[in-house]
Formats: structure tokens, sequence, C-alpha cells
């Protein structure tokens, strides 16, 4: 016990931890392939999908989550440069482009339910498009919990590396949720 | 990547001069150490497992006597036995709640939760996971899945009671049955807290074993149980999100409205709105899981008696690439066989056939791994631990489980067999049986690095014939039942003419399975009164080669005192010609072991190669010793 311990290097090692966030993505992944999956299936037994014309406010909130991730990159690439002023902006233009991608998810769930598209109805690939856009945006609110962790990192004086590390699982995270939106939403135009 | 030198929190040891003490708190509750996180998933399982067996003997109590009076069991039960006598509702809130827990809770929590945690740090030679805290993490969250699914028990309606599988609709509609309400509602979260569990450590130990072994440990150096934790996390990585995704839809059918699995429903009468789901959607995501969660079952335990076999045969274990590649195919195999436990589902015949096809080429895989097992025993200077027993005691109950696998691959076959007492019988020796006695092997053999102390290994043979000798005598009868028809889950078999005959057995099985109930006293005893009292444990007292066997008996943060180990060899280094002891820890070079070093040893390495030429004949004379 009283072995000395002194030459134990105790150094953070951000890369175990990114693949940790890599294999979240991955499970993420898996997960909205089995959603997608009842929806072929179910479509394909059922002979019909949800038959609607997606909302509006869908191709703005596309257009929306990839402005954000162009966002991200611009303050990764400013804390690469150490210019920590203009990657706080960044940062904070990419959560307030998240926030309004939420308004505009609720705003097409708004103009869902007004055509009698709702939730509870005897079409399940229609309640489907409810679920699966929730469950993104779950991931969403997940997406700026990194991204609030990288803020703070970038605020208190941190280590660079653990700076560094904050900002690139940010970024793997913000990435992967808006390729997924817009794989959901080129899903769903394509499986009316 | 930019390795910048940093105190990190994580690393602080007992010797790190005094500060920083840990406190109770830190140490025995919320503990990011993963030997102590291993103990909570063990214990944890242990206690879960004796709930589990209990329940089970009271249905068993029911079908062997169902027109008995029980008064004791009114004591207990209350109004769910009113009169001494369990109530159909309750037997099958039983069935359910036991299945449940020892599938999740025991054999994949308590399994997987112990001994990745438990070794893969120790055997791949790292001070800890990737990330303790998702480890700390992961303990709680099933910590929490458990308390929440016992909680079921202390409401009104009782438990969830649609089976494990918790099929719709008597999962999706909240008034089908007493347990579809409340009870099933519990059942649901707790499936989620263990869910997030499972994840979170599977994502660990996959990020750990990847990232984190020592100098020389590459992955053909690693000891099969890593490998069957490493393919076992994947596994649940791939298969558990299907899962979470039906659950959710699940929760949405039960508490919106919606239609996802329902459609077509008349509920006492009255016809309900849903329409236009499918409960066979269900199955689909459900067994996309449920099949991969079987091979999450068995494959730690077969990983443990490898190791296990080969250590106790004093031989290199036999086909260590075939292992790993048989441990691969069943991995890959899993995901395409789901569709056989859905033969009867309408299913189109050339699907049931490719289904057939892929379920029966696992067969081969799982042939392997026997053969490799009866191979490494053959011949071997056999030490019967009681460690050793248990693991043999896999190999003998998965080849008798895995041999009506066959039958149950085939849909024809399937279709007279689906849902009876055989596919019962089935599954509870090739993994129920096989994978609790892996995982009991695994407590005899890592007991000592555990708790530095020896389990009695007198009660541990006691403990072992008892539960082998009741384990075959439960469910081997049980095989016949199924052949008859009898289908599992029936409350009571009085009310069937053709099953009446089948009452005399049930009450042998029932008799049989409260031995090994019994059984298990001698396992529990002998746990907990050698945490205390066992003999002090040496450092290696299994004469093994793997890594954890270097690291001191006292725990220590970090693991290793000093520098991590250096591996130099493959860890199945028994009894190897021309050296003086019976093993050759993965740590010695083939410097210091030249009197039995091999060409192949060298992988290639001709300068190696050249050493040991010159050396040889240097020394002729110990070249024909032993």
């Amino acid at each position: 016990m009283e072995l000395a311990m002194g030459n134990i290097q105790d150094t953070f090692d951000p890369k175990p931890k990114k693949f940790i966030v890599w294999l979240f993505v991955v499970t993420s992944t898996i997960m909205f392939g089995g959603f997608t999956s009842y929806y072929l299936v179910f479509a394909a037994s059922k002979g019909k999908g949800h038959g609607l014309v997606l909302p509006d406010a869908f191709i703005y909130s596309s257009i929306i989550i990839l402005i954000s991730s162009f966002t991200l990159i611009l303050a990764a690439k400013a804390l690469r440069k150490l210019n920590f002023g203009l990657q706080r902006n960044m940062l904070w233009v990419t959560m307030i482009l998240a926030v309004a991608f939420g308004i505009l998810q609720f705003n097409a769930w708004t103009s869902m339910v007004g055509t009698g598209a709702t939730l509870v109805g005897n079409n399940a690939a229609i309640s489907f498009i409810y679920v699966v856009t929730w469950v993104h945006l779950l991931h969403i609110i997940g997406g700026v919990g990194f991204i609030i962790n990288a803020l703070a990192g970038s605020y208190k004086n941190i280590p660079a590396a653990k700076n560094q590390y904050r900002m690139e699982i940010a970024s793997i995270f913000w990435h992967f949720i808006d390729i997924l939106w817009i794989y959901l939403y080129v899903f769903l135009l394509l499986n009316r | 990547m930019s390795t910048i030198a940093l105190h990190d929190e994580h690393n602080h040891d007992h010797a790190d001069h005094g500060h920083h003490k840990e406190t109770l708190i830190s140490k025995y509750i919320f503990s990011m150490d993963h030997k102590m996180i291993a103990k909570q998933f063990l214990v944890t399982g242990i206690i879960m497992a004796v709930i589990a067996m209990i329940l089970s003997i009271l249905f068993r109590i029911q079908l062997a006597w169902p027109d008995k009076d029980f008064p004791f069991l009114e004591t207990f039960l209350g109004k769910w036995a009113e009169g001494g006598r369990i109530k159909p509702d309750f037997y099958l809130a039983l069935v359910t709640i036991h299945g449940t827990i020892m599938v999740f809770f025991v054999l994949t929590a308590g399994l997987s939760g112990t001994f990745s945690n438990l070794l893969i740090p120790l055997q791949i030679g790292a001070r800890d996971m990737a990330s303790p805290f998702l480890n700390m993490l992961s303990y709680w969250f099933f910590f929490l899945a458990c308390v929440v699914m016992m909680s079921s028990f202390f409401i009104q309606t009782g438990p969830a009671s649609g089976g494990w599988t918790v099929y719709p609709p008597l999962s999706a509609l909240p008034k089908a049955m007493p347990g579809s309400g409340l009870g099933m509602t519990l059942w649901l979260v707790s499936m989620v807290l263990f869910v997030a569990s499972s994840l979170m450590g599977g994502i660990n130990y996959v990020s750990t074993i990847l990232n984190m072994r020592t100098k020389g440990m590459d992955l053909w150096k690693m000891p099969l149980t890593i490998w069957a934790f490493f393919l076992t996390a994947i596994l649940g990585i791939l298969s558990f999100p299907v899962l979470v995704a039906g659950v959710v839809l699940l929760i949405f059918d039960r508490s919106v409205g919606t239609s996802f699995y329902l459609s077509d429903i008349v509920l006492g009468g009255n016809i309900l709105p849903n329409e236009g789901g499918s409960p066979i959607l269900w199955q689909h995501l459900f067994w996309f899981l449920g099949h991969p969660e079987v091979y999450i079952v068995i494959m730690p335990a077969l990983g443990i008696s490898s190791e296990v076999i080969s250590v106790n045969s004093r031989k290199p274990i036999f086909g260590y690439h075939a292992m790993v590649y048989s441990l691969i195919g069943i991995t890959v195999l899993s995901f395409i066989v789901w569709g056989h436990h859905m033969f009867v589902t309408g299913m189109n015949p050339l699907l049931g056939g490719v289904f057939m096809i892929t379920t029966l080429i696992i067969a081969v895989p799982s042939a392997v791994k026997t053969f490799n097992y009866l191979a490494t025993l053959w011949r071997g200077n056999i030490r019967f631990t009681p460690a050793m027993l248990f693991a043999i005691g896999l190999v003998s109950f998965f080849i008798s489980g895995g041999l009506t696998g066959i039958f149950l691959g085939n849909a024809s076959l399937d279709i007279n067999l689906h849902d009876t007492y055989f596919v019962v019988a089935h599954f509870h020796l090739v993994m129920g049986s096989a994978a609790i006695f892996g995982m009991l092997a695994g407590v005899y053999h890592w007991y000592p690095k555990m708790f530095g102390r020896m389990m009695n290994a007198k009660l541990g043979y006691l403990h072992f014939w008892l539960t082998f000798i009741a384990a075959y005598l439960v469910f081997f009868p049980l095989h016949f039942l199924g052949l008859d028809g009898v289908p599992r889950r029936y409350y009571a078999f009085t009310e069937f003419e053709f099953m009446k005959k089948w009452l005399t057995v049930n009450v042998f099985v029932t008799w049989a399975a409260i031995m090994a109930a019994l059984a298990q006293v001698a396992f529990l005893f002998n746990f907990f009164y050698s945490i205390y009292k066992g003999k002090k444990a040496p450092q290696n007292p299994w004469e093994s080669n793997t890594l954890e066997w270097t690291a001191p008996v006292e725990h220590i943060h970090g693991n290793w005192p000093g520098e991590i180990p250096t591996v130099h060899r493959w860890p199945y280094d028994y009894s190897k010609p021309g050296h003086d002891v019976d093993f050759i820890p993965q740590t010695v070079p083939f410097s210091q072991t030249m009197s039995s070093n091999l060409p192949h040893d060298f992988e290639g390495n001709a300068e190696a190669e050249k050493i040991q030429q010159e050396w040889e004949l240097a020394n002729p004379v110990q070249e024909n010793k032993g």
C-alpha cells in the first residue's frame, strides 16, 4: 500500500473518452435505424405511408441546422487558432440556432395538427413523424448540453487539452445530430 | 493527439501522500474504482438472483399442488394468495418477473457488469475504465432499475404479467389485465434505466479494450475472457438501442393512445378506436434485441470457462484462434436469426426458411467451442477446483441444451413445439443453467482477486454437485411435457384433461427445484462468510498466467504500484515443454524462458529466432530435458 506511485504519470488522454462519444453515436444511429425500420415494415405491410405533404417548417429547420454545423466548424477553427473570443461567439450563435431549430419543430407539429394529421389517429405512420422528430429533439437538447460544456470550458481557464477535447466531442455529437436530421427528413420525404 | 500531464482526479490512490482521503461514501457507495463497481454489480446481482429464485419456487409450488392450500403463502403474499393459493394473475406476474430478473438483472448486469468491470482493466493492463464516472453511473442506473422493478410488488395491481417479452396488446393496453396497469409502466421505466445502464457499461468496455491495453498486449494476446466481454459489449451496443426504439413506441401506445402495435381490439365488450398497427412489429423490434440478448448472456460465461478450463487443465486452450473466430461468428449470426422466435406469426415460409438456415449455422461456432473445451480437458493435469467443476458444468449444459436448439431452429418442428415446455427446457439449460454456471465459475475463480480471501472448497463442491444434479432433474423432464404439447405459462394443469397426467412430474420437478434452491444456501453462506473469515489469498492462487494475478492482493486505486506490467506472450503458456514450472505468466519475456521457446513464439522475428538458435547450440543438454 505504501509503495511509491510517484512514477505513474497521471495524464489526460482524450482518446478513450472521445471513442466513447463515437460509440454513443453508433448506439443512437442504431436506435433511429430501429425506428425507421419499424416504419418501412409498417408501410410495406399496410401498403401506405404517412401520405402527407410535410410542413415547410421542416425545410427551414433543415437549413438552420446546416448553418449551425457550419458555425460550430468556425468555432472549432477559432479555438485551433486560439481565438477564444470568436470561438465563444460562434458557440453562442450555434446555441441560438439550436433554439431556433426547436421552435421550428414545434411550429411544424402545430401546422401538422392544424391539417388534421394528429399524433393520435388511425395511421401509425403519422404518429411516427411526431415520435421520431420528438426523439431527435431530445438529442438536440443533449447536443446543447455538449455546447454549453464547451462554452464553460472556454470561459473557465481549464487546460488547453481539456478545452480542445470538450470542443471536439461537442463537434462530433452536433454534426451527427445534424446529419441525423437530414436523414430523417429525407427518409420521410421519400417514404410517403 | 497531445497528451499533456495533468492531475486527473480519477487516478488518486491511497498511497498518494494522504491527501484526498477516501470517505465511506466515495469508497463503498459512489465509487469510481472498477473493482468496487464490480463487487457492487455482483452483490446486487446475487440479491436479484435470490429473489428470482424465490419467485420460481412460488410458481413451482402452484404447478405441483394446484389443489392444495398453503396458509404460509397467504401470510407472506396477502391477497395475492388468498386462502393459501396463488392467484392466476399473480402466477403470471411471478413467471414474468422471474424471467425479467434472470435475463436482464442477473445474467446481463450481474454477469457482464461484474466480470467485465473486474477483469477488463486488470487483464489488459489498465488503471481503470475509459470513463470511471460513466462506469459508476452505469451501476447506479442498474440499481435504480432493480428498485423500480421490485417496487411493482408493492402496488395494488401487482407487477407486469404479460411475460418477459411484454408482447402487445397485453403490454400496450393498461386495462387489459391487472398487471398491464401501473406494473407494466414500472416495468418499462425499469427497463429504460436498465438499457441506459447497459449501454454506459458496454460503451465503456469497448472503448477501454480498444484504447487502453498495456504495452505488448495486442488483440491476439488478450485472454478469451476479454474477447468474450468485448464481443458481448458490441452485441449490447448494437442491439439494445433497437429495444429502446420499440419501447418508446410502446410507451406512446400505452400513454398517449397511438396505434403503433394495436388494431381491431375489443376489450370488455367495447371496440377500441386503435386502428392500423400490428403487434407483430413489436415482436420484430423486441427479438432484434432479444436474440442477441441470449448471446449477451452466454458469451461472457463462455469466455470465463475458457479461462477457467485452461488454467485448471494446466494446458493451453485448444484452438485459441478458433475460439475467437467462433465468438465473432456467433456475434455476427446472432443479428440475423431473430425470426426463429416468430415462426408461428404467419411469417412467409421463404423468410422462415432463411431464418432457419441462419439459425442452424450457429450450431457450427457453438460446436467448435464445445469441442475445443473437450480437447482442452483431454489429457490435462486437471485440478478439480470448484470453479473448474462449474466450468465443466457449463460445457455439459451447453451441449444438452444446445442440442434441443437444433430441434427448435427447424421451422417445421418449432410450429409444434412453440410456446411449450420444450422451449422452457431448452433455454433454461442452454442459457439459464449454462450462463449461471459460467457466472459461478467466475465467482469461485476470481473471488480471491475480488476479496483477497479464498472461498471454502468443500462447500463449493457441495454447492456444485447439488446444483448440477438438481438442474438436470428440474429441466430434463420438462422436455417431455413439451413434446406432449403442454403449453408454458399455464396456471393449473388440472384444467385440461391431457395435461393431468403430468401433475406427478410437476411434483417431482418442484422438489428438485427446492433442492436446487437449498443448495444455494451453501453458496451464499460461503460467499458472505469468506469475505470476512476466508483463508487469506496468495497473490496467484491458481498459478495462472493472466495479468490480474500480477497485481497486489491489496486493492489499490490504479491496480499496479509503479508501472503497468508489459506483456510478452499469449496467456495460455501452461505446461510448456522445457520449462521448469507448468505456467509462464504473460509478463515473462522470452529471454527468460530460453529452454522452452518454440520457433512460432517469435512471430517471424528473424533476429530473435537467430538468438534462440545460437542459445540452443550452446546449451544442447537442456534441450533434451523434460
